[in-house]
């Protein structure tokens, strides 16, 4: 097929061919659909056809109901204040992780941000360019692509090796992994401001070093802010997982309590988590609103 | 090429040595030619305004001055006050001996209007001392008195960005007077402003020729690239007039008249197709 709609001397030739070849893709879509669920649901192995099993939706009931503490032995745990003082204990802690990991990833995303941004490495907000500064450069791109690539369960896995089970495990492997991510963000953030006042205090007089403290350094903080205070949003979420391989908190107990079969324990560490989540997400958002300028 | 001449200003005779030498300096950017070998001499105290259509090397001359481009004969086919500013590291001797104000002020808009003023002693400043005004501002009450000299001594808190145009350039001018060089460059600094506020920031910019922090016993020199012939008649002693990055004219500023200004901006027959700047410059009366 021709390149259709580009000619210019037969426009309508061009629009007949590529309105039959958009009909021809909508059709072979619709079969490909078709054909999908068709193995979907013809093939017995998929296991899929156990959602439409009325068997499937008795147990799933049941689940939910022993979550909610129908069949304890004995009283609910969600009638036990000590219950909910201990998981409140482990809610807590799985806090002080996601804190501790952004402090770690804002620490060091903070520290790179400006060697890690190419207009600083190579002199264009002012500074001269060096060849330090280019190996730093790539030096922290490495870094951060590194860090970033190694999804935080990873890193948990790793860290537990060498490190005693608690919340510093769990609270590092995030911290790296968010740095990565923070860290990049922000020196984007860096690479794309106007050059335009860098240059107005480098012409004032002002050594790069303080060129970057007062050129470069306020306008990149509230985004930086920003991109941590949304990333405390997902950490908060990713501490139960990292907290599955014993790294501490709501996550540690949370598996413990399935493979006992408690499922009432269960239940109320899920009401803590969905509590700690709610509340770091209202307070992300009002932090965010606070560093917003203008 | 060279029209050097002694300028006087009222009783005073200019001084012999000039403050401000330019020797043959060029500059070539790949294959334009930013500013053609051009040699100039400027005393202190005069307000030079430089004139001519875009693409003359107004810019290219002001940024040569600060030392912001190194000229292709050398750095020393520029010499201010016995100094060339491109040799220069940034920090207080740079600082006190050049400062520019542009056509875009080019404030930091996340800092308030107070810590833009302070940002002109960041040359004179060490780091750690930058780094403390960050937090607790230094020098506060002399940015208060410039503020106020400039008229906008509400606005310390503001950002820039809550401020308009002319409000903007003066936040500019009162960095400027906290940097105190000898020799104030400006580049295009009323080309965004309306005819009012235009008249109001060169007054202030005329003003800082003669302003002294401390007594006003030294005298600046002021160089200002700009295209409005009462602004130039009003405010400045000497009128250079480039075109093609050479000088056409060199007069002093009283004797600018309209028609050697269309002059100047009418680019001629070869390249008719571009608008004369004429009308802008003409507009006034």
């Amino acid at each position: 097929m021709e390149r259709a709609g580009i000619g210019q001397s037969h426009p309508r030739d061009g629009a007949r061919v590529r309105f039959s070849a958009l009909r021809w893709s909508a059709y072979a879509a619709a079969m490909l659909v078709v054909a999908a669920w068709a193995f979907i649901l013809l093939d017995g192995d998929s296991g899929f056809g156990d959602l439409f099993r009325q068997r499937t939706w008795q147990n799933a009931g049941q689940f939910v109901a022993s979550l909610a503490g129908a069949d304890s032995d004995g009283p609910s745990p969600f009638v036990q204040a000590a219950r909910w003082r201990e998981t409140g204990q482990l809610a807590l802690n799985t806090l002080a992780m996601s804190v501790l990991a952004m402090g770690i990833a804002g620490v060091g995303a903070l520290i790179l941000l400006m060697p890690g941004a190419r207009n600083v490495s190579d002199g264009t907000l002012g500074g001269a360019p060096s060849r330090t500064g280019r190996v730093v450069y790539a030096a922290v791109r490495v870094f951060y692509a590194l860090t970033r690539a190694i999804p935080e369960l990873v890193w948990a896995m790793l860290i537990v090796f060498f490190l005693s089970p608690g919340i510093i495990p769990g609270a590092l492997a995030l911290g790296i992994h968010n740095l990565g991510i923070v860290g990049r963000l922000t020196s984007e953030v860096v690479e794309n401001l106007d050059p335009a006042p860098a240059r107005a205090l480098r012409a004032a007089g002002a050594s790069s070093p303080k060129v970057l403290l007062y050129g470069v350094f306020p306008q990149a903080l509230p985004l930086f802010l920003t991109f941590l205070m949304y990333r405390w949003e997902v950490v908060i979420r990713t501490t139960v997982v990292v907290g599955f391989l014993n790294a501490g908190g709501l996550g540690r107990e949370f598996r413990l309590r399935m493979s006992w079969f408690h499922y009432d324990d269960v239940g109320l560490l899920l009401v803590w988590y969905l509590l700690l989540v709610i509340a770091v997400d209202v307070l992300s958002a009002q932090l965010r609103r606070r560093v917003r300028w203008d | 090429m060279s029209t050097v001449r002694p300028v006087r200003t009222g009783e005073q005779v200019a001084a012999p040595e000039p403050l401000v030498t330019i020797k043959s300096a060029a500059k070539v950017y790949g294959t334009n030619q930013g500013l053609a070998p051009l040699s100039l001499a400027i005393h202190a105290g005069e307000r030079v305004a430089l004139v001519g259509p875009s693409g003359s090397g107004k810019t290219t001359l002001l940024r040569l001055l600060a030392g912001a481009l190194v000229p292709d004969q050398g750095t020393r086919s520029v010499i201010i006050n016995g100094k060339s500013p491109a040799e220069l590291k940034p920090g207080r001797e740079l600082a006190s001996l050049v400062g520019i104000v542009s056509q875009r002020f080019d404030l930091v808009p996340h800092l308030p209007v107070l810590h833009n003023v302070l940002a002109g002693r960041l040359g004179h400043w060490t780091l750690a001392r930058s780094i403390l005004s960050l937090v607790w501002p230094m020098e506060r009450r002399a940015a208060q008195q410039a503020l106020a000299r400039v008229g906008i001594a509400d606005k310390i808190n503001e950002r820039p960005g809550r401020l308009s145009g002319g409000e903007q350039q003066r936040v500019a001018i009162a960095r400027m007077m906290m940097q105190s060089p000898l020799v104030i460059l400006a580049d295009e600094p009323v080309a965004s402003l309306d005819p009012a506020r235009a008249e109001e920031v060169m007054e202030l910019l005329v003003g800082l020729v003669s302003w002294n922090e401390n007594d006003g016993s030294s005298q600046r020199t002021l160089i200002a690239s700009l295209h409005t012939a009462s602004l130039i008649r009003r405010h400045f002693t000497r009128v250079i007039g480039l075109r093609e990055s050479r000088v056409q004219f060199d007069l002093p500023a009283g004797e600018l008249d309209d028609a050697v200004l269309d002059e100047l901006y009418d680019l001629g027959d070869d390249t008719d197709d571009i608008e004369p700047l004429a009308g802008l410059a003409a507009r006034d009366g």
